[in-house]
C-alpha cells in the first residue's frame, strides 16, 4: 500500500515540531515540577512542549491527506558553505585575528556563489578586511585581535 | 507657563555649538549602529561610556540618547533593504519592507520610515514634555499581574502576524516560547537546557537568533536561486513615497506612535513589543489583510513609528524614577552616576536644566535625524545594485562581527549559524519566523510574570482576574480570540451547509 | 660532537636567560597593554569602579590598562576567562562577591577559586540596606523582626535575582532571625525597584546609591546598613547589628586578582601601584562619594580573607537549602 505524501512541506514541518516539542519534554523533566500554585522550572517546559509536540502531529496528520504542496529539493552546496563561513570566522577570530578571519569567511562564502573569481575574490577579501579593521577595530574601539597575537 | 520656561531652559542649555556637535555626532554614530547589523546601542552606549567621562554630564547624556533614539532610525535601514533586522524593534519592518524592496518599491520604504519616525519622536517627546510625572506614576501600577495579561494578549495578536497556515503559525509561537526558556530561570535560579555550556546560562541572544532566521537564512535561499530570489523587478519606481502611500500611510503613523508611546513607558515592555504590536493592529484594522506580507505600506510606517515613540517615552521612567525600563537606560543610569548624578525622583527637581535640555535634545536629534536619513536612502538603494556576489559576503562579514561585539563571544556567532539552518529549513518548509520570533521575546517574561504573581498572590489564582488593569486586558484577549476565530467557524459552518 | 657541545652551550644560555627571566619581566613591566577583565556589563556599579582604578593605572604607567567587560553566568564567564590566562601579570580579574559565593553555589566550575588565582589585594568595599515600603509598620529591624514573627510568611523580600547578594542577605536575616519570608526574585534590581516602589513586596536589600534617592524622596524607608560599621554616605542609619540582629554583617566587596603563576615580584608591583592609586585624594573623595571604604590590603591577607567569606556564605546557602543545579 502506497501512502502518497502529498503535502511533503507540511509533513516535515509537523516531523521537526514533534522533535522539538518531545525534546522539550524529555529534558524538562529533569527539573522540579512543583505544583500549579508553585511552578516549578519543569512546569513550562513540559506543558508547550507536549502542545507543540500535539501541534506538530496535527501538522503531520494534516499533511498526509489535504493540499499538496511539495518540497523543492534541497540544495546542499550554500547551505553548507556559507555555514561553514560563519563557523570558520568564529573560530579563527580569537586566534588568527580580523584580518585572517575575514579572508577565510570571504573566501568559503564565495565558493558558494555560482561564479569563482579568483582575482574578484582575493581584491574582495582584502577590500572587506580593511574595512572590518577600520570600522570596527579603529573606528568604533572594539577589542578585536587584528593579527594573529 | 511653568512649561513653556522650563522649555525655554532647556533649549538655552542645549542650543549651544558643544551640546549641538555632539547631539549630532550621537545621531549619526546612533544611525550607523542602527544600520550595521548586530552591533546595538547598547554595546556603542557601553563602549563609549568611558570617553564620556570627559565631557559635561549634560552633554554626555545628549550624545548617548541620540545614539539610542538614533539607532531605531539606521535599524529599520537593513531590514528593508536585505531582510535583516538591524534592531530587535525592526524585525517585523522586515516583512513588508522588506517585500517592498523586492517590488522595487525600497526607497519609498526607507522614506516612510523615516518619516514616520520623525513624526513618532517629536509627538513622544512632546508626551514625555507634558505627561512624564503622571505616566511614570502610572507605570508604577504595573505588576506581574498586569504584565502577564498583557503578554497573553500580544500572544493572541500574535497570530495576526501570520499570512500562512494559521497552524504552523501557532506552533511556530510556541516553538519560540520554548526557545525563549533556555537560560537561568529567574525563580528558581536553575538553568534549563543549557547542555552545560556557560555561554547559554543567560539565555540564546535576541540577534542571535533574529539574524539567523531572517538574515541568513535569506542569503542561503537568495543563493539557492543563484541571487534571483533577492529582487523581482530592478527597476526603481522612484525614492520618495507617493502621494498615495503617504495617504495610506498617515493613519498607521498615528496609531503606531499612540500605541508606542504608552508602551515605551511600562519598564520591560518597551519598544521591541510596541512594534508587533502596531503591526498586528494594523493589519487587523485595514480593509485588505491580505496585503500585508506582500508589501503593504502601513506595515512599515506604523511599527517604524511605534518602536521610535517607544524609544523615547522609555526615557520617562528613568527620567522621573530613576529606574531603567531596558539594557540602554540601565547604561545610561550608569552614565549619570559616574558624573556624580544620582538618578531618581529628585532629579526633575534638583536638576531641571538638565532635565530640560535632554527633552529638547530629543527634539533637535530627530531633526537632525530625518535631514540626515533622507538623503541617504539614494546610496543605499544604489547599494542595492551591487551584484549579490559581492555583497553577500559583505553582509555575512558585518554580520558576524556585530553579534560577535555584544559579548567578544565566538559562541554567539556559531548560534546565528545554527538558526541559520534552521530558517533556511523554515523557508523550505514554509514556516514563518515572525510568531516564532515573537514568542520567543514574550515567553521568558510571560513564565516569569505567570510565576511571580502567584508567589506574590501566595498561590491564589484570582489575582489575574481582581486586579482591574489585568482584567481589562484579559478581557481583550478574549474579545480577540473571539474575532480570530470567528471566520473560521462562520466558514466551517458555510461549508458544512454546502454539503 | 661539535653539535652536542654546541647544544649544550646553547641549553646553559637558555637556562642562565630563564632565570633572570622573572625579575627581567617585572623590572620591564608593563610593557603592553594590561586587559582588566571585568565579569560585569559595562556601567554596573563593578564597571564604573574597574575604570576608575583602570584609568589611574594607565596614567601611572603609561601603558593602557583596556577594560575587558564579560558579563554572564553570575560572572562565572569573567572567572573563567581570567583563571585560564596566560600568568604573565597582563590579566588582571576584577573580584566580586560572587567569586567566593559561585563555588558553594555550583556542583562544578570551571575553574578553582584558590587554585587558579593569586590575590592581589581586596581593594575596598560597601555595603548593603535594608529598605522596606512605607506602608509596612516597621521603623527598625527589632520592630521588623517582630513583625516578620507574628506574621510568618506573610512578608516577602525582593532580590536581583536568585542567589545574589540580596536574595543571600535575605536568607541569612532569615536564619539569624528565625523567621518566615518569602523571596521574591527578579532579573536585576530595576523590576525589583519597580515592584517595591508599587508595594507589591514588602522589603529589599539594595545598594545605597540605587535606594537612597527613593528614600530621600519619601517613597521608601531606610532601616539600616549590613556592614559591621556604619557607611560614610548615610551616618546616621544604624547598621542590622546595631538596631536589632547583633552578628549580622556583610559587605560586598572588590579586589584584585591575576592567574596563578604569576611571578611575584608582578604582584607586588601591582599591589603596591594599586594602593597608591586607592590613597590618592581625587580617587578616594570619588569612590567615597559612591559610599567605598578603601582597604588595600595585602595579597595575603586578602587570600585569608577570601578563605573566610567562602566558609561563610557556605554555611548560609547550605542553611537556606539554596542551589542552582
Amino acid at each position: 500500500m502506497k501512502i502518497i505524501i502529498r503535502n511533503s512541506k507540511d509533513l516535515y514541518a509537523g516531523i521537526l515540531f514533534i522533535f522539538f516539542g518531545v525534546f522539550s519534554v524529555a529534558i524538562g523533566r529533569n527539573y522540579p515540577m512543583g505544583t500549579a500554585s508553585r511552578m516549578g522550572p519543569g512546569y513550562f517546559p513540559f506543558i508547550l512542549g507536549s502542545i507543540l509536540a500535539l501541534l506538530g502531529f496535527i501538522v503531520s496528520a494534516r499533511a498526509l491527506w489535504v493540499g499538496s504542496d511539495r518540497i523543492k529539493p534541497w540544495v546542499f552546496r550554500p547551505l553548507i558553505l556559507v555555514l561553514l563561513a560563519v563557523l570558520a570566522f568564529a573560530i579563527l577570530l580569537q586566534r588568527l585575528g580580523l584580518v585572517l578571519a575575514t579572508i577565510a569567511l570571504v573566501v568559503i562564502s564565495c565558493l558558494s556563489g555560482w561564479e569563482f573569481r579568483l582575482l574578484e575574490v582575493a581584491i574582495l577579501s582584502l577590500v572587506l578586511a580593511a574595512l572590518a579593521v577600520g570600522i570596527f577595530a579603529y573606528g568604533l574601539g572594539m577589542p578585536l585581535n587584528i593579527w594573529p597575537f | 507657563m511653568d512649561l513653556f520656561n522650563n522649555l525655554i531652559l532647556g533649549f538655552s542649555v542645549c542650543l549651544t555649538p558643544v551640546n549641538l556637535l555632539y547631539c549630532f555626532l550621537g545621531v549619526a554614530l546612533g544611525t550607523l549602529i542602527g544600520v550595521l547589523p548586530g552591533i546595538g546601542p547598547t554595546a556603542t552606549i557601553g563602549m563609549l561610556l568611558p570617553i564620556t567621562f570627559k565631557l559635561s554630564p549634560v552633554t554626555a547624556l545628549i550624545m548617548l540618547a541620540g545614539i539610542y533614539y538614533g539607532a531605531q532610525y539606521g535599524g529599520s535601514t537593513t531590514s528593508i533593504l536585505i531582510n535583516l533586522p538591524g534592531e530587535a524593534s525592526s524585525v517585523v519592518t522586515c516583512l513588508d519592507g522588506y517585500a517592498m524592496a523586492r517590488k522595487g518599491r525600497a526607497g519609498p520604504a526607507l522614506a516612510i520610515a523615516a518619516l514616520g519616525s520623525f513624526f513618532a519622536g517629536c509627538v513622544a517627546t512632546l508626551i514625555i514634555t507634558m505627561f512624564a510625572p503622571p505616566l511614570a506614576e502610572f507605570a508604577l501600577k504595573f505588576g506581574s499581574a498586569e504584565y502577564f495579561s498583557m503578554m497573553v494578549l500580544g500572544l493572541i495578536a500574535a497570530v495576526v502576524l501570520a499570512h500562512g497556515s494559521l497552524l504552523k503559525a501557532i506552533a511556530m509561537v510556541f516553538l519560540g516560547l520554548l526557545l525563549g526558556l533556555v537560560g537561568t530561570d529567574v525563580n528558581s535560579g536553575i538553568r534549563r537546557f543549557d547542555f552545560g555550556i556557560s555561554d547559554l546560562s543567560d539565555g540564546i541572544g535576541f540577534v542571535a537568533v533574529a539574524m539567523g532566521l531572517f538574515g541568513y537564512a535569506e542569503i542561503i535561499a537568495n543563493l539557492e536561486l543563484k541571487g534571483k530570489r533577492a529582487v523581482i523587478t530592478t527597476d526603481v519606481h522612484g525614492l520618495m513615497p507617493t502621494r498615495a502611500d503617504l495617504k495610506a500611510s498617515w493613519k498607521a503613523v498615528l496609531r503606531g506612535t499612540g500605541l508606542g508611546a504608552m508602551l515605551g513607558i511600562l519598564p520591560g515592555g518597551g519598544a521591541v513589543v510596541s512594534s508587533f504590536a502596531s503591526y498586528t493592529l494594523e493589519k487587523r484594522v485595514a480593509a485588505d489583510p491580505s496585503r500585508f506580507g506582500k508589501g503593504a505600506i502601513e506595515g512599515v510606517a506604523g511599527p517604524e513609528s511605534a518602536n521610535n515613540a517607544a524609544a523615547q517615552t522609555s526615557f520617562i521612567p528613568l527620567l522621573t524614577l530613576g529606574l531603567p525600563s531596558n539594557a540602554v537606560m540601565a547604561l545610561m543610569l550608569g552614565a549619570m552616576t559616574i558624573h556624580g548624578i544620582a538618578p531618581g525622583p529628585q532629579v526633575m527637581n534638583e536638576r531641571p536644566e538638565l532635565f530640560w535640555s535632554l527633552i529638547t535634545s530629543m527634539w533637535i536629534g530627530n531633526v537632525m535625524l530625518v535631514v540626515l536619513n533622507l538623503p541617504l536612502i539614494g546610496i543605499w538603494v544604489r547599494l542595492l545594485t551591487v551584484p549579490y556576489r559581492l555583497l553577500f559576503p559583505a553582509i555575512l562579514l558585518f554580520c558576524c562581527i556585530g553579534v560577535y561585539s555584544l559579548n567578544n563571544s565566538p559562541f554567539d556567532v556559531v548560534l546565528t549559524a545554527v538558526f541559520g539552518l534552521l530558517g533556511y529549513i523554515f523557508i523550505k518548509v514554509d514556516c514563518e519566523p515572525a510568531p516564532l520570533l515573537l514568542g520567543f521575546i514574550l515567553g521568558p517574561m510571560m513564565e516569569e510574570h505567570l510565576r511571580r504573581a502567584m508567589l506574590l498572590s501566595r498561590g491564589d489564582p484570582t489575582v489575574f482576574f481582581t486586579r482591574p488593569i489585568s482584567l481589562a486586558m484579559l478581557v481583550v484577549s478574549a474579545f480577540l480570540l473571539l474575532l480570530i476565530i470567528a471566520p473560521t467557524i462562520r466558514r466551517k459552518r458555510e461549508e458544512a451547509f454546502q454539503e | 660532537m661539535k653539535v652536542k657541545l654546541g647544544l649544550t652551550v646553547l641549553a646553559l644560555c637558555g637556562a642562565v636567560l630563564c632565570i633572570d627571566v622573572g625579575t627581567a619581566l617585572a623590572q620591564s613591566y608593563p610593557s603592553k597593554p594590561i586587559r582588566l577583565i571585568v565579569p560585569w556589563t559595562a556601567g554596573g556599579a563593578t564597571d564604573i569602579f574597574a575604570r576608575i582604578i583602570g584609568q589611574k593605572l594607565t596614567e601611572g604607567w603609561g601603558q593602557q590598562v583596556v577594560v575587558d567587560n564579560r558579563p554572564g553566568a553570575s560572572g562565572i564567564i569573567g572567572f573563567e576567562i581570567a583563571a585560564r590566562a596566560v600568568p604573565d601579570g597582563y590579566t588582571i580579574l576584577l573580584a566580586a562577591q560572587p567569586f567566593t559565593v559561585n563555588t558553594s553555589l555550583f556542583s562544578k566550575l570551571p575553574y578553582d577559586v584558590v587554585k587558579d588565582f593569586a590575590p592581589v589585594t581586596l581593594m575596598a568595599y560597601t555595603t548593603n540596606i535594608l529598605v522596606v515600603h512605607p506602608a509596612v509598620p516597621a521603623e527598625s529591624v527589632s520592630e521588623l523582626i517582630t513583625l516578620a514573627k507574628s506574621k510568618p510568611g506573610q512578608l516577602n523580600f525582593a532580590s536581583m535575582g536568585s542567589a545574589t547578594t540580596g536574595h543571600l542577605l535575605g536568607e541569612m536575616f532569615k536564619i539569624m532571625a528565625g523567621v518566615d519570608m518569602v523571596h521574591i526574585p527578579y532579573k536585576g534590581s530595576a523590576p525589583a525597584m519597580t515592584d517595591l516602589l508599587g508595594g507589591r513586596v514588602s522589603l529589599m536589600f539594595d545598594t545605597v546609591p540605587s535606594a537612597m534617592p527613593h528614600v530621600k524622596a519619601g517613597k521608601l524607608r531606610a532601616l539600616a546598613v549590613t556592614s559591621a560599621k556604619r557607611s560614610p554616605l548615610v551616618p546616621d542609619l544604624p547598621t542590622v547589628a546595631e538596631s536589632g540582629l547583633p552578628g549580622f554583617e556583610s559587605a560586598p566587596w572588590y579586589g584584585a586578582v591575576v592567574p596563578a603563576g604569576t611571578p611575584k615580584e608582578i604582584i607586588t608591583k601591582l599591589y603596591t601601584e594599586i594602593v597608591k592609586i586607592l590613597n590618592m585624594p581625587d580617587v578616594k573623595d570619588r569612590l567615597s562619594n559612591y559610599g567605598y571604604t578603601i582597604i588595600g590590603s595585602t595579597p595575603e591577607q586578602f587570600a585569608d580573607f577570601i578563605k573566610t567569606d567562602m566558609a561563610k556564605w557556605a554555611k548560609v546557602i547550605k542553611d537556606a537549602g539554596i542551589h542552582v543545579d
